[in-house]
């Protein structure tokens, strides 16, 4: 049961706190979540059809298929993420020029339901066999309905704790967040492009798991907060970077964007 | 120039820069060597063999064959691998060039089992 937590946990906590974000994000835009109900069906979708393609799907592109739908997913998500950081930064600096609800949405819905569906696969599989096909439903379900409810209330504590906050600051919090989830996603996706060998792998630039080791708890949190890699390449860190500037990037865009249409009326 | 201009204008070096240093980055790093291969079978939930000893500074091309009929999880933190094989598949990892040391791999769907490393000497 234990392992269930673990791996259930594991899976949604990083999902979960982006999903979290960006409802507080849209709400603090001005929209009401019915959006989420469709971002979760399509989810759902998305991950059981992954789950049960899997194998067709490894095989693809001699056999790296796997990698590939990972890495894009997890880069789209990531640009995503940015285009999000324009539109909270547009609406934060005016919010008569916000963009149009379908672009909030639309960015929210593809958002969550992407993230999902990679995560949702691997917890439709692992219980579908060790719960269902095993016999062991009942462990295996109370196991994943804890790791599932433990990052439900993070997620939640997330919420609240942005709407807490004043919408505009809010909007700039979420932006924060959403530049370092985003650069984690990067990371995330150099991992399955160099499992793949697509990225050539190489020397690490430094080794702090005897500071932070991945697999400690703390490693956990912050691998899933901030994409904490305790064995970085020079690739991937100038990808880590390369993604925090493009969200931070847009989000001067937005501002003067705004700033000239102010001065052009 | 006007602001938004020079805003552009900064953003396009700053672009161009980066490319740039990718483009460096990865050119240094590129391995010619032909891909030495080896094969880990996972039968009954555990890893055979359970420890794999390879080269060091050297790209390796795990084949992991899962022969049970339940999937596992190949998962690594340290060598940052993440693969899942459904029952009776086979799937392709990439590793290294590594530095000498042990690196643990261990199965997520049944981590107290299913544990093994790879030894780069």
């Amino acid at each position: 049961m234990i392992s269930a937590v673990i791996i259930v946990l594991r899976e949604v906590l990083e999902g979960v706190l982006m999903i979290c974000m960006l409802m507080a994000s849209a709400s603090a835009m001005g929209h009401r979540l019915r959006w989420l109900p469709v971002a979760l069906a399509l989810g759902f979708v998305g991950a059981f059809s992954y789950a049960v393609f899997l194998e067709q799907i490894s095989m693809a592109f001699e056999g790296l298929g796997q990698e590939i739908i990972s890495a894009s997913l997890l880069l789209a998500v990531a640009v995503l993420l940015i285009v999000h950081n324009f539109l909270a930064a547009r609406h934060a600096s005016l919010p008569e020029a916000s963009a149009p609800a379908l672009a909030v949405l639309g960015v929210c819905v593809a958002a969550s339901a992407m993230s999902m569906s990679r995560e949702g696969a691997e917890i439709y599989l692992y219980v579908y066999a060790f719960g269902v096909q095993a016999g062991e439903m009942a462990s295996v379900l109370s196991g994943a309905a804890i790791g599932a409810g433990i990052g439900l209330s993070l997620g939640t504590f997330m919420y609240y704790g942005l709407r807490a906050l004043p919408w505009r600051t809010c909007l700039w919090v979420s932006a924060g967040i959403a530049t370092i989830t985003g650069a984690g996603l990067v990371m995330q996706a150099t991992y399955y492009l160099g499992q793949a060998d697509i990225l050539p792998g190489q020397a690490a630039l430094w080794d702090s798991s005897s500071l932070v080791a991945e697999s400690s708890l703390t490693g956990e949190l912050l691998q899933a907060a901030l994409g904490y890699e305790a064995t970085p390449t020079a690739v991937q860190l100038s990808l880590y970077a390369a993604s925090i500037l493009a969200a931070l990037g847009a989000m001067a865009l937005a501002r003067a964007s705004v700033r000239t249409r102010e001065i052009s009326k | 120039m006007n602001r938004k201009g020079k805003i552009n204008q900064r953003l396009r070096r700053a672009l161009v820069t980066g490319v740039a240093l990718c483009g460096v980055l990865l050119q240094g790093s590129a391995v010619l060597a032909q891909t030495l291969e080896v094969e880990i079978q996972i039968r009954e939930h555990l890893f055979y063999p359970s420890e794999v000893r390879i080269p060091s500074k050297t790209k390796v091309k795990l084949i992991i064959r899962n022969l049970d009929a339940t999937p596992e999880e190949f998962e690594s933190y340290e060598l940052n691998r993440e693969k899942v094989i459904v029952g009776n598949s086979q799937g392709i990892v990439f590793i290294g060039p590594l530095e000498p040391g042990e690196y643990p791999f261990f199965g997520e769907f049944n981590p107290r089992t299913a544990q093994g490393k790879v030894i780069v000497e």
